[in-house]
């Protein structure tokens, strides 16, 4: 009997290692499904109460990201679990629900709840367990300075109440007749009066006409008075911090004037009711995404996009595009997986300090979290209703369309 | 106690989350709780409890953030705002008897929505919110949440043991009255502004105080939130669920209402869990009508009756006579200082004790009184009569202090008592009862007599004894524990009787007592009455029933058309022609 | 200073908004006053009406005179139920408090189950229409609110005060254990002013609907409102209700055209505290 030849030798463990490498490979392909321990992520949603409509989308967006997760490797291959708590649109509710997911259900993980108050509630649960604490709908980013952990998921920019003024005039200045008076209107909701002072000041630098800045409040049921004033105040651009279905109720009751207004704008609105009502023609609003090209390109979309749609229907949800709102959460969830992805890790410091060194592409587009209160330069849209659809308008770099005069 | 107990809860290394729900309990007992010791037991039912909250919220947090203070401080200064704002409202409304009820419950929402404004239209908030982050939370305890679970703690015994102790205390007492029934109270002698004042103070002190605390636990304080309908109408739940009356009933509901929100949080359920909620609520209420605690005792109190009943049932005895046919005058304690003549005409010159000069009362354009002028000798018994309207019951009512004179002088033993707030006047030794009874309704007859002997001159030294006495002497006794519900109508005009005498009054004023009585019952009623002069007491009696008033005035006087028309002997009286003239019309002058 | 012609339109359009705050206080008013019931489920049921207006009008694409058919026979039926209940139950003032609230609650999460939490608009091409009277625009949608107000609240209160029937609950209300001396039957006479009370919301619901978007939440806002109104117009007096609307919506317009509308909620209740304090004659 002859010894194996070196060289058989050599084949042998040459193609034994081939082998494994490529049985390695093809495993790598096969996708596993996720497997062990889920991972569980934490938050809290106004699902009662006068929030309820908005955190609708939330939660279909969040539930999408699950879905695709789960469906997918899920985080470092284990299946992903959202532990959704209702808070009832009420702050200290929103309190004692983090510090429940923390100390009781013992979450791994927790993401932010929707709207500023309970955002800054469950920060300071966050900030006293050490949790990196991803939010998407806070309006006023200096609140979220105190806590160094805190990571913005929509890119608002250190300094929206100027920079976003600034990008809505020069959007407006490219028509071939800008507008020279502009009136501000506003909800003493805090988000959007933060936008509103910052929109007249910028208005008022770059020397244009402010004749008519109102405030209203939260909650106004009836705009005929107010509309009267706007009418009255006849400038060349009407610019509403409005929130939810203020911006329709003042066009109906600027319809019952029989006054429409040249150029008008409403910033932080709830996107279908807009559509649908004639009045709202060519109207601008503030947008971080809506679901077209080159947006529709980014990362995750082609399967957020139908998995969204599919998802708002079967909730009865009206408006079923996928929206700039609801995608705060999505991008919540993405950022924190990424950020586990890259590291291994579940340490909330480890995440933290990734966070801040890193750039993520993001539905968003690429963002970074190394600037004042953690965030990067702003990416703030303008989006116009045009055909019976959102499509952004500015900055021409992405815009989908040209802006349209009316 | 259980509240040492709880104090030790964040040392036990529970889970945070434990130190928050029960922070949040404590905090609607305690909202409830100071809710219910103006609107549970004075009955003035407000619906701006939002907005002592409110106030105390935002002065904690201008406090700290805007001035430096150090957070502790900042809580009595909370409470001590808020509680202004209270008698600053109450000051302007308690003393109009029309912002009763209903139009109580809409000026403090008024207000709350005036605060609302206010706060978010100035710099103190002025629309981007209050945030406490720089703030730092006093150090009680290690953790952040201890240390605010341990304030709110205290705070809800705090306010336990005020409610405690207001309900079992003369203040107490006096705020039941007065949601029975304010004007009696009022004539018995009850301070009802003063009682209100310090009962809305409390209130409106202890929610500024909460507020106070809130304000870091919450963090971020914005109007809406704070000023909105949610908090009125949850204390207000809150408390008619666990029995607004009852110093414990706002714990009860409390605590229920805020357990079942909590275990329906999760997501899946929410919708569910709220209409859950609300079914149990209106389950809860249909049974328990009165709110859980009272219908709780009430039980209790019927079965430990029913056992105390069972050996010898004491129904079916005839109604004892009143005391006084027995012997036993020592037991009877004379008015202090009373001169037992009390027949004018006889050796000593009669005193007046009550003088009425020149009194008119006009009701917008209508003349009640014009002129009317009497003088009450001590120790008579004055028949008064008149036809319909023609100003008695007025007249008492101005005596008593209830009503305004526009002008003229009421003198009771030369001193001026016109003018006095009804209460001092009570105090003063002017008693009356009521034509229809006001009994305290949800006082029972034993309660309701020694209310009035509590507010008396003497005060609280024997109230207990001196109102069992006087039932006694009215023979109702055995009656003592009955709800005035329980009463026929000549009890209740006695104990009507009993709680006049209660206050040992130097002048008692008797409306139409004799009314709806049958001839036997009119019969004891008149020994009463002479039994009761007997004491000291100088009596006037309003009456119609021309026997009773024969047999027992000393003198009569008649009125007419808001003034004296004649007085003297009651046969001299009756045989006057102006008088058979107001009866019967002239034509039928003898 | 604003234009009188602003002034005059803000003027308008408060008094014709306040004829939607008279009638949702309608039922309030009279269950209050006549019944001593204080029933906030008023104002879900009127949200309940108006999301029922919606689905048959928007979604199943029927006239608005099917709603209306539909909604008043279920909403007195409703109303009759609830009423059995309390007297079933023995309820007094405090307790229909609770009752109500909670019936409120329970049908608001009907509301969200069945339409979820989303805003609902109701289309129409009236929605939006007003004609002119010289330069004043009067809002057609709200005219008609207002119009129906005060037809339903003359009638009420001519069935009150004219008809035996509306005597006798008058009568009740004031003394109740008098007035069943004098044969009055109290109980099938409240059964119908409950019926009618539910219906009453029912109708202020096509309004809602007719008029503004619909979410869930939107309940609550008006309770504070609305308990204003019915207080100032007096409890049980349905002309009274439909006045003090008016008077607030009016003021609130004024006040919003002539200084900062966030400032609005002052002058309105302001002059609210003044009427209570003062209290003049005519009211």
């Amino acid at each position: 009997m002859t010894h194996p030849s070196l060289d058989t030798k050599r084949r042998n463990l040459l193609s034994g290692i081939a082998g494994g490498l490529a049985l390695g490979l093809g495993a790598a392909n096969v996708k596993a499904a996720p497997t062990g321990k889920p991972i569980r992520i934490g938050s809290t949603l106004s699902l009662t109460g006068p929030l309820a409509q908005t955190a609708a989308l939330h939660r279909i967006a969040g539930e999408s990201f699950v879905d695709i997760a789960n469906e997918g490797a899920g985080i470092l291959g284990r299946p992903v679990e959202w532990v959704l708590l209702d808070d009832q649109s009420k702050p200290e509710v929103t309190r004692s629900l983090y510090e429940k997911l923390l100390t009781v259900d013992k979450v791994d993980l927790v993401i932010g709840p929707y709207g500023t108050n309970s955002i800054l509630a469950a920060m300071g649960v966050a900030q006293r367990y050490g949790k990196v604490f991803i939010q998407s709908s806070m309006g006023i980013p200096k609140l979220g300075g105190s806590y160094d952990m805190q990571f913005p998921a929509s890119p608002f920019g250190p300094y929206p109440e100027k920079d976003y003024p600034a990008k809505i005039l020069d959007c407006v200045a490219s028509l071939p007749t800008p507008p020279k008076s502009v009136t501000v209107l506003t909800s003493k909701f805090p988000s959007a009066q933060f936008m509103a002072e910052g929109m007249r000041d910028v208005a008022k630098q770059r020397g244009l006409q402010v004749p008519l800045y109102l405030e209203y409040e939260f909650g106004t049921r009836d705009f005929a008075s107010i509309a009267a004033r706007v009418k009255d105040a006849n400038a060349d651009f009407l610019w509403v911090g409005a929130l939810g279905l203020e911006g329709n109720q003042l066009l109906e009751a600027l319809k019952k004037l029989e006054y429409s207004p040249k150029l008008h704008f409403y910033l932080y609105p709830a996107p279908g009711p807009l559509l649908a009502q004639p009045e709202a023609k060519n109207v601008l609003s503030h947008s971080f995404f809506e679901d077209h090209p080159p947006f529709s390109n980014r990362v995750g979309v082609a399967k957020l996009s139908p998995m969204y749609r599919a998802r708002a229907v079967k909730a009865g949800v009206q408006y079923t595009q996928l929206d700039s709102q609801g995608t705060g959460t999505y991008n919540s969830f993405h950022l924190l997986a990424s950020a586990v992805e890259a590291t291994k890790s579940l340490d909330d410091k480890v995440l933290g300090q990734w966070l801040k060194k890193s750039t993520v592409d993001t539905v968003f587009g690429p963002l970074t979290f190394n600037g004042t209160y953690n965030h990067g330069p702003d990416r703030m849209l303008v989006k116009q209703v045009q055909n019976g659809k959102w499509v952004v308008v500015w900055p021409r770099d992405v815009a989908g369309a040209k802006l349209n005069a009316s | 106690m259980a509240g040492l107990a709880l104090a030790c809860l964040p040392f036990l290394g529970l889970p945070a989350f434990y130190d928050s729900f029960f922070y949040v309990l404590f905090y609607w007992i305690s909202l409830a709780t100071s809710w219910s010791i103006l609107s549970g037991y004075a009955g003035y039912f407000s619906l701006g409890h939002a907005a002592f909250l409110g106030a105390g919220m935002y002065t904690s947090a201008t406090l700290a953030t805007k001035f430096g203070w150090p957070f502790l401080a900042t809580i009595p200064a909370a409470a001590a705002v808020a509680a202004l704002l209270g008698c600053g409202i109450g000051a302007l409304v308690f003393r109009l008897p029309r912002l009763r009820g209903e139009l109580f419950a809409l000026m403090t929402l008024a207000v709350t929505f005036i605060l609302a404004t206010v706060i978010l239209n100035t710099p103190i908030d002025g629309g981007p919110g209050v945030y406490l982050s720089g703030v730092p939370v006093p150090k009680i305890v290690e953790s952040q949440s201890g240390s605010i679970y341990l304030l709110g703690l205290a705070t809800c015994i705090g306010t336990l043991v005020i409610a405690w102790v207001v309900s079992h205390s003369r203040l107490g007492l006096g705020l039941y009255a007065i949601s029975d029934d304010e004007d009696v109270a009022e004539v018995k002698g009850v301070p009802t502004f003063r009682y209100k004042m310090i009962a809305f103070a409390l209130s409106s002190g202890i929610a500024g105080a909460v507020g106070g605390v809130h304000s870091i636990y919450v963090g971020f304080l914005t109007v809406g939130e704070t000023f909105g309908i949610a908090v009125p109408l949850s204390v207000v739940l809150m408390s008619v669920l666990g029995g607004a009356r009852h110093w414990f009933g706002p714990t009860v509901g409390a605590t229920l209402i805020t357990l079942a929100l909590f275990g329906f949080a999760s997501s899946g359920q929410s919708i569910l869990g709220r209409a859950v909620v609300a079914l149990m609520l209106i389950v809860a209420v249909l049974c328990l009508p009165d709110g859980i605690v009272p219908t709780w005792l009430k039980r209790n109190r019927l079965a430990a009756l029913r056992k105390m009943q069972a050996p010898s049932p004491s129904k079916s005895e005839p109604e004892p006579e009143a005391h006084a046919t027995a012997s036993g005058t020592g037991d009877i304690p004379k008015t202090s200082g009373a001169v037992v003549h009390p027949f004018p005409g006889k050796t000593e010159a009669p005193r007046v004790v009550l003088s009425v000069e020149d009194v008119h009362k006009s009701f917008g354009g209508l003349q009640a009184l014009r002129g009317a002028t009497l003088d009450v000798y001590e120790g008579e018994i004055l028949g008064l009569i008149g036809p319909n309207g023609c100003g008695k019951t007025t007249l008492i009512n101005m005596i008593t202090g209830h009503l305004s004179l526009t002008s003229g002088t009421v003198k009771l033993e030369g001193q001026t008592i016109s003018g006095l707030p009804a209460h001092l006047t009570a105090r003063r030794g002017v008693a009356r009862t009521y034509q229809i009874p006001r009994p305290f309704a949800h006082l029972n007859t034993l309660q309701n007599v020694e209310m009035c002997a509590l507010f008396s001159e003497r005060g609280a030294s024997s109230a207990g004894e001196e109102a069992m006495h006087w039932l006694e002497f009215c023979g109702l006794a055995h009656r003592a524990q009955a709800l005035p519900v329980e009463l026929n109508l000549r009890e209740r005009k006695v104990l009507e009787l009993a709680r006049a005498l209660a206050a040992r009054p130097r002048v008692l004023l008797l409306d139409e007592v004799m009314s709806g009585l049958n001839p036997s019952e009119v019969d004891t009623a008149i020994r009463l009455v002479r039994q009761i002069r007997d004491q000291g007491t100088s009596i006037v009696f309003v009456e119609h029933l021309m026997r009773a008033v024969v047999q027992l005035s000393d003198r009569v006087a008649v009125m007419n058309e808001g003034a004296l028309l004649t007085s003297g002997r009651p046969e001299d009286v009756m045989r006057d022609e102006r008088v058979i003239g107001i009866y019967f019309g002239h034509g039928h002058a003898a | 200073m604003p234009s009188f012609a602003l002034l005059c339109q803000a003027l308008v359009s408060g008094l014709l908004a306040g004829g939607l705050y008279g009638l949702l206080g309608l039922g309030l008013s009279l269950s209050w006053g006549l019944l001593r019931l204080v029933n906030i489920a008023y104002f879900a049921l009127a949200f309940l009406g108006a999301y029922v207006t919606y689905q048959f009008g928007s979604v199943l694409h029927q006239s608005l005179a099917v709603s209306i058919l539909v909604i008043l026979p279920c909403f007195f039926a409703f109303g009759v139920g609830l009423h059995w209940l309390f007297k079933r139950f023995h309820v007094g003032e405090f307790g229909s408090l609770l009752v109500t609230f909670g019936v409120a609650v329970l049908i608001e999460s009907m509301i969200q189950w069945l339409w979820t939490a989303d805003f609902r608009r109701f289309e129409t091409p009236y929605g939006s229409s007003s004609f002119k009277v010289g330069s004043i625009f009067v809002p057609t949608l709200e005219l008609a609110a207002f119009l129906t107000a005060s037809v339903l609240a003359v009638g009420t209160w001519l069935w009150l005060s004219r008809t035996y029937v509306g005597k006798a609950l008058r009568a009740s209300a004031e003394d109740h254990e008098m007035a069943a001396a004098f044969g009055i039957n109290h109980r099938s006479q409240s059964y119908v002013l409950s019926g009618l009370c539910a219906s009453y919301a029912g109708v202020a619901g096509v309004f809602i609907a007719l008029i503004s978007t619909l979410a869930p939440s939107q309940i609550w806002s008006w309770l504070g409102v609305v308990f204003a109104v019915v207080i100032i117009g007096r409890l049980g007096n349905p002309i009274g209700a439909l006045v003090a609307g008016v008077v607030i919506g009016a003021c609130e317009g004024l006040a919003m055209a002539v200084l900062s509308p966030a400032w609005a909620p002052i002058v309105s209740f302001s002059i609210l505290i003044g009427i209570l304090l003062w209290q003049p004659k005519w009211l």
